[in-house]
């Protein structure tokens, strides 16, 4: 009697492992090539021959870990693949982690990137937060993964703070992210990104027919941009 | 049988179960095994550690080096898991299927088929867990997000996180519950076998 209720809890545990494998496997989500936010992109809209999406959340510490990886080495990385390749690079920023109950953060740096993209200033204040996210929080190992200490709500003055040395207007930031603004334009385009998705998770990548999900292994940073390269050169080659 | 009793039989098979796994891994050859399964188990289970990233790095169109490239970047991904207590986590997991490995092979071996079935089927269980319970859930990636989602939409990650952990302590309980049994059963064995061994030089 024992053996057969451990064999049959054998066999229930490999049919749920073998199960959620097919099921990932056929459901992949559905492409979508159209840009939802030009000044959340890079390179040519119109002539360029490779398109490249991540679908992101500013509070997903493996996202940030991969445009970290990219801001460390910016130029090299856009000469080599926006420039020579002609890659469309564009970022779709959600706040699904604040949907699901994960950071009451993802809300408002959504917002306040959306902000920014009004005055076309997303990339500058996108590196910046990343970057101050990662010397607040992410280098001493809070926020970085599911049992590490979790990143307290912040004040909207974090999100806008972040912002005072790029050059744009000031006021009509503060202003629009305070008021949340664009929050209708983020709500939005997280449910078009959840559609998207289909149930897997972010990073998620899409580099014409070379789907990607997750981002290096864990949180050590030595390695990440070679990481980068080979996820762009498998979306290069993938035909 | 008082409850005390009932504890104090428990604590001293595990206690035995403890004897028993210091002599099968006093044994070189089994200590070379079980070192070679930890690395093994190490390897798939850091291969898969973000979901299923690398196995779309190796079906897709990147030359062959880039792909052994990939296969090469899991060993350095495995150093760099004591970097943090998730992949801590996931060392200490591979170290306790290596185990149980090692060991269900040296009760098999010693015709003791029955107990190492059982222990086969209660550490494979753990280790399933194990595996499921993998990827970072705070992100959505990993086995578990994605069918979760489709039943419980929005609230899928906050659910895989906690049914994450939830499967990990199983994961861990069950392969220990494993060690310390199959450490008694080798205990008896080993002991067996050593009289054996002293009564054929006596003779």
């Amino acid at each position: 009697m024992q053996k057969a209720i451990r064999i049959g809890a054998l066999v229930a545990v490999i049919g749920l492992l073998v199960g959620l494998v097919v099921y990932n496997i056929l459901n992949p989500p559905a492409p979508d090539n159209s840009v939802w936010n030009a000044a959340m992109s890079k390179g040519d809209t119109e002539t360029a021959k490779h398109h490249f999406v991540m679908y992101t959340d500013i509070f997903c510490p493996y996202c940030d870990k991969f445009s970290n990886a990219i801001a460390a080495n910016l130029d090299k990385w856009e000469k080599d693949y926006i420039e020579r390749e002609n890659v469309l690079f564009e970022i779709r920023v959600t706040d699904i982690n604040y949907r699901n109950g994960h950071s009451n953060n993802s809300r408002p740096a959504g917002i306040a990137a959306y902000c920014a993209a009004r005055q076309n200033k997303f990339w500058d204040y996108y590196y910046a937060l990343l970057a101050q996210m990662f010397e607040d929080y992410h280098s001493k190992g809070i926020g970085v993964d599911p049992y590490s200490q979790h990143i307290p709500d912040l004040p909207n003055s974090y999100f806008t703070d972040v912002a005072k040395d790029i050059e744009f207007d000031q006021d009509s930031f503060k202003q629009c992210v305070d008021n949340q603004e664009t929050l209708s334009e983020l709500n939005k385009n997280t449910a078009k990104a959840e559609k998207n998705l289909n149930g897997s998770g972010i990073p998620h990548f899409v580099f014409d027919k070379f789907v990607y999900d997750g981002f290096a292994g864990n949180w050590d940073t030595t390695h990440d941009y070679e990481q980068v390269k080979t996820l762009m050169n498998a979306g290069l080659s993938t035909k | 049988m008082g409850i005390r009793k009932v504890a104090e039989t428990i604590f001293d098979r595990a206690k035995l179960g403890l004897f028993g796994f210091g002599k099968v891994f006093s044994r070189p050859k089994y200590a070379i095994f079980g070192i070679f399964c930890i690395i093994l188990i190490a390897y798939i289970l850091s291969f898969w550690q973000n979901g299923n990233g690398n196995w779309q790095l190796i079906c897709s169109g990147l030359p062959l080096g880039d792909k052994l490239g990939v296969l090469g970047r899991v060993f350095l991904n495995i150093g760099e898991n004591f970097t943090s207590l998730w992949g801590i986590s996931i060392i200490l997991l591979a170290i306790l299927q290596g185990i149980v490995i090692a060991q269900l092979v040296f009760t098999w071996r010693h015709r003791e088929k029955n107990a190492a079935l059982d222990g086969a089927s209660t550490g494979g269980i753990g280790a399933i867990l194990g595996f499921i319970a993998l990827g970072c859930p705070s992100c959505g990636i990993g086995l578990l997000t994605p069918i979760l989602s489709a039943i419980a939409g929005a609230s899928a990650v906050a659910m895989a996180e906690t049914i994450g952990k939830i499967f990990t302590i199983l994961a861990f309980s069950l392969l220990i519950f494993t060690i310390l049994g199959l450490g008694y059963i080798d205990y008896v064995l080993a002991s067996v076998n050593n009289r054996k061994e002293k009564h054929a030089k006596s003779n």
